[in-house]
């Protein structure tokens, strides 16, 4: 098997629920799926589908009840919180929708925290060259508040590059950016990814969005109802 | 009604949130702080004065040169006080062809109304009893010997012959220290009989009184109304134990001190838990706004929550002051005797009141202005405050720490002092946490991760962390103050007291004796022998003006014009005086000179150069005021007002005062020695300082843990500070998680910030206290070399980080448990 045949993550019978005052409720049921590595895909789907939950269970930041997920090899659900942080740390990139940066920190100290956290000792030169490639080398110093919305989105996409992470996880990317910024902040997500030979995981509301993505499924009521192949940019 | 059923409402739906649980608490914690310091000190207050009215006789009365019109006793026994009259005067005793100068006190049957009267039969019984029937005499042991007689046999005073019926061992006012003559007790009547009290008489004149406090406060409001006659004036228990005092009342300015530290501690863990609370309901108002609930009614709402949590947690930290005070009082057991000892309700029902005015003080401002968020804001979040550059309502807090600060100092003055320097250690910590946050924006570049995202966390919460920094350091600052910085002033005070300081007084020794006297004493192993001069006269001229037709604005400078005045003299300036205008006179100056006391200066109003004129019994002396001297008086050293120079003073008719030191177990020998000679009246200093130092040890022991309030107020402004950053420390846990952070590098990050942010309370708390102690050392125990210890300080702030460090730890044990998924769910 070729490394393009082989899957990165993997989804088997996947199923999540929650006990609310009314009893259980399902919020996935059965999920199969598979993706490839370099491969970009998008979730999309109705509120309340199941996708931020989807995503979640994928990067390895919550467990299913039933089924199997696997990333890079390794069976998440057979993992603890701990050694799925490990993973995370090795293998794993964000991009939210709220941008989520410390507003303590500076544009380059953000962007420092992923390879801190693995403990590197070349973590500002790292940061300054991620920076750069998303164009914000010059407001490196900059607090995000002095940040626009988009350029903090850019930050935070270098701060998801930054350590060279296999797959990146976005959620909603360009949720809280006007359509144009948004777009900038699309094109720069793809071409880094390319660049990267990163696999990317987008869950979004934005069918355009999802049309750039290599693939996309449809969730709805927690099931996948569709797999479509998009259209490359 | 309906509102406060809403309210009701309200609250038990609300109660598990953390702010209203912190409100309750610091509510809690200040009236126990409060109230326990408050209810204690009315009940040493109390006892001080049960104890000072033991030595009067009586719960209040009136001196007097003149006998007292009747209308004073009547009033009293209107009022339902019993009253007793008493006489003193001295008298000369005859027995056995020898005579002797008594010191007499005559008075009625119902002497003494307080206290104990102690007599010893003929066969040596003690009893018990009052003053003695007409006929009757008491002698003490001094009489008895002096004029060679028992007890059951006759003498002669005042022209009568009268029987001794007891042998005198204790009387209620009889503790006065230099005790000069032997004393009798007589009955008034026989006294009035014998003409001794009759126009032209040296008697002083005493009315007693004793009853229900109510009745005694009444009795002395009438009076304070009414003219007392010339020369006369109250004798109050508050005048009594002038030291012990002193003691009490520094101990208790410092125990309010730190009662109120823990109060005001609370109302900044208050205004924390408010503006969280608030910040968390603004949508919830929001939507009531719009739902057309009005703002008068949404302010009542959250008043009457606050109202309905107040009530009963100030009850519970009523009861709960109560509790503790009486548990400190059992501890302090027998620290008065015969001591009325119910527990007084009134301060702590003040304390509850303070309590109720600091919540609400700090409580108000975010509140009322939570009920100004405007219906719009359903919508848009952005327009729920309006910032201001200056918002009024947060003077109101100001306003109740000012208030209390003035209700627990008593004196604006000292209010102004206590703001000043709460104020100050305030702004050394801000200052110094800024510094810390300056210096950290410098180093956090190269440092280690934890560490860097430590002091990014306290960066984040400038403000918070500035708070939670002055809040500990004031708290650590008081406990520093009496862990470490107390116990060092009270070794360089007993420093400053060498070991062969002298412990005995010996009075009365004749001049023929003085010899024989030092000798004897050298064998029994007694040092440190001087003998001092003692004259007795009375002041009859100020610069040439007769006394009696001066008049003095000053109550006490018309007694001490009136009294038999101890003087003496001497060529070296005693120990423990200070010469602080003019100069000391030395053995031999040119013209009498008499250096004066400061408190005669303030007295008197007298100044260098003022011509005091003196009859010493056949004789008379004029002397200038050449000197006046600061005398420390807690020193237990033999001093006086009036000091002469030698040359001039010596031929006055006088005995010797003498001070040694015997070294502990010596008491048998010295008794023989004081059999030998009988004349002498020897004071133990050392049991009187043991019984003043035990009496401020126990209640230091019994009051010590109220120091702990501080320091768990300190607690409670880190814990609402931690509440109210709790949801974004939860927000910053979830993203270091999700970007693969584990578990102990969020630790490791928390106990960087917990401890510098104990570093900088500590360090600002160990240099307020060495500011206190060095202040303290020098005005108030008067050690001119004493310096707060370093080294215990400076463990002492180690030791604050680690524990505001583990504090911190504990407290955000949660947070580093959140599970990184919360990040997703708050998109």
């Amino acid at each position: 098997m070729n490394d393009s045949s082989r899957s990165l993550l993997e989804a088997c019978d996947v199923s999540k629920s929650v006990s609310g005052p009314e009893g259980r409720l399902d919020i996935l049921r059965h999920v199969d799926l598979r993706i490839r590595p370099g491969e970009s895909f998008a979730i999309v789907g109705a509120s309340g589908s199941g996708k931020t939950t989807l995503l979640g269970l994928l990067a390895g930041l919550d467990t299913p009840d039933s089924g199997s997920i696997q990333l890079d090899g390794h069976a998440l659900e057979q993992l603890d919180e701990e050694a799925r942080a490990n993973l995370r740390r090795r293998l794993v990139g964000f991009v939210f929708q709220s941008f989520h940066l410390l507003p303590a920190l500076t544009a380059e100290e953000n962007v420092m925290l992923p390879l801190e956290l693995e403990g590197s000792s070349a973590a500002r030169p790292r940061a300054r060259t991620a920076l750069e490639a998303v164009g914000l080398g010059a407001r490196r110093r900059h607090y995000p508040a002095q940040l626009s919305g988009g350029e903090q989105q850019r930050v935070a996409i270098a701060r998801a590059f930054v350590h060279g992470p296999r797959v990146l996880f976005a959620d909603e990317p360009t949720g809280n950016l006007d359509q144009r910024t948004g777009h900038h902040v699309c094109d720069l997500l793809f071409a880094l990814n390319r660049d990267h030979q990163t696999t990317l995981v987008l869950v979004t509301h934005d069918a355009a969005l999802a049309a750039r993505c290599d693939r996309r499924i449809e969730l709805d009521e927690g099931r996948v109802l569709t797999t479509v192949a998009g259209t490359p940019a | 009604m309906k509102l406060l059923r809403l309210a009701l409402r309200t609250l038990r739906r609300e109660w598990h949130l953390p702010e209203l649980r912190t409100l309750a608490a610091s509510l809690v914690l200040a009236v126990v702080a409060l109230g326990v310091v408050a209810t204690l000190a009315a009940r040493i207050e109390r006892g001080m004065l049960a104890s000072a009215a033991e030595l009067i006789g009586g719960d209040i009365g009136i001196g007097s040169p003149q006998t007292l019109p009747a209308k004073f006793a009547a009033a009293g026994r209107q009022r339902g006080l019993t009253t007793t009259d008493t006489a003193s005067f001295p008298s000369v005793a005859f027995a056995h062809r020898q005579t002797q100068l008594l010191d007499v006190l005559a008075s009625d049957k119902h002497y003494p109304l307080r206290g104990t009267l102690q007599l010893s039969d003929a066969a040596g019984h003690a009893y018990n009893g009052h003053a003695p029937s007409p006929g009757q005499v008491y002698l003490d042991h001094r009489a008895l010997v002096a004029l060679n007689l028992k007890v059951g046999q006759p003498l002669q005073l005042g022209g009568r012959e009268l029987t001794i019926a007891a042998e005198l061992l204790r009387q209620p006012d009889g503790g006065e220290l230099l005790a000069l003559a032997p004393r009798a007790l007589m009955s008034l009547t026989d006294a009035e009989q014998a003409g001794l009290l009759g126009a032209g008489s040296r008697a002083r004149h005493r009315l007693l009184l004793a009853g229900t406090p109510a009745a005694v406060q009444d009795w002395r409001g009438w009076v304070q109304k009414t003219a007392l006659p010339q020369g006369a004036e109250l004798i109050t228990p508050e005048q009594t134990q002038q030291r012990m005092r002193t003691a009490f009342d520094r101990a208790g300015a410092f125990l309010r001190l730190t009662a109120l530290l823990s109060a005001l501690l609370a109302g900044v863990a208050i205004a924390l838990a408010a503006q969280r609370y608030a910040r968390r309901k603004t949508s919830e108002v929001a939507l009531l706004r719009a739902l057309g609930t009005s703002r008068r009614r949404v302010l009542g709402l959250l008043l009457g929550t606050l109202g309905a949590l107040a009530l009963p947690a100030a009850t519970l930290g009523l009861l709960l002051a109560l509790a503790l005070s009486q548990l400190a009082w059992l501890l302090a057991n027998q620290l008065f005797t015969n001591m009325p000892t119910a527990l007084p309700l009134v301060p702590s029902l003040a304390a509850a009141a303070m309590g109720i005015a600091v919540l609400i003080g700090f409580a108000l401002p975010p509140l009322a202005r939570l009920a100004e968020v405007p219906p719009v804001a359903v919508f848009r979040q952005s327009v729920t405050r309006r910032v201001r550059r200056f918002d009024a309502l947060y003077l109101i807090p100001v306003l109740v720490a000012l208030g209390l600060i003035w209700s627990q100092s008593g004196s604006l003055k000292l209010a102004g002092i206590l703001a000043a320097s709460l104020f100050g250690v305030a702004l050394v910590a801000a200052l110094l946490a800024a510094c810390l946050l300056w210096l950290a924006r410098r180093v956090a570049p190269g440092a280690h991760p934890a560490l860097r995202l430590g002091l990014a966390a306290l960066a984040r919460r400038r403000s918070l962390s500035l708070i939670q920094a002055t809040a500990l350091s004031l708290g650590l600052c008081a406990l520093l103050l009496l862990a470490v910085v107390a116990p060092a002033l009270l070794q360089g005070w007993r420093q400053e007291l060498p070991a062969d300081t002298p412990n005995w007084f010996a009075l009365n020794l004749e001049d023929d004796q003085r010899a024989g006297f030092a000798h004897d004493l050298a064998v029994i192993g007694g040092q440190q022998l001087n003998m001092l001069p003692l004259a007795v006269g009375k002041l009859t001229a100020i610069n040439g003006t007769p006394i009696d037709r001066l008049h003095f604005s000053d109550p006490r400078a018309a007694e001490w014009a009136d009294r038999q005045l101890r003087l003496s003299w001497s060529g070296k300036l005693p120990p423990s005086n200070k010469v602080i205008a003019g100069q000391w006179a030395g053995p031999d100056p040119a013209q009498p000179e008499v250096s004066i006391d400061t408190r005669w200066r303030d007295m008197f109003g007298m100044k260098i150069g003022d011509r005091l004129s003196f009859n010493v019994g056949e004789g008379s002396l004029d002397a200038r005021v050449g000197s006046i001297r600061q005398v420390d008086w807690s020193s237990f050293r033999v001093n006086f007002f009036l000091l002469f120079d030698p040359a001039h003073a010596g031929g006055l008719p006088h005995t010797w005062l003498a001070s040694f030191y015997l070294p502990p177990g010596h008491a048998r020998p010295l008794a023989k020695l004081s059999r030998a000679y009988s004349n002498l009246s020897l004071i133990d200093v050392d049991s009187l300082l043991g019984r003043v130092r035990e009496i401020v040890d126990r209640v230091g022991n019994a009051v010590r843990w109220i120091l702990g309030f501080s320091l768990l107020a300190g607690a409670l402004v880190l814990a609402a500070a931690l509440a109210a950053s709790a949801a974004e420390r939860r927000h910053e846990a979830a993203l270091l998680r999700t970007l693969g952070a584990r578990r102990h590098q969020l630790r490791a990050a928390a106990a960087c910030e917990f401890a510098l942010l104990g570093l900088v309370a500590g360090l600002t708390a160990a240099l307020g206290a060495a500011g206190a102690g060095l202040w303290l050392g020098h005005a108030v125990f008067h050690i001119d070399s004493f310096v707060p210890p370093p080294w215990p300080l400076a463990l002492a702030a180690l030791g604050a980080a680690l524990v505001v460090m583990l504090l911190g730890l504990a407290g955000t044990r949660k947070v580093t448990r959140t599970p990184p998924m919360r990040l997703l769910r708050e998109e």
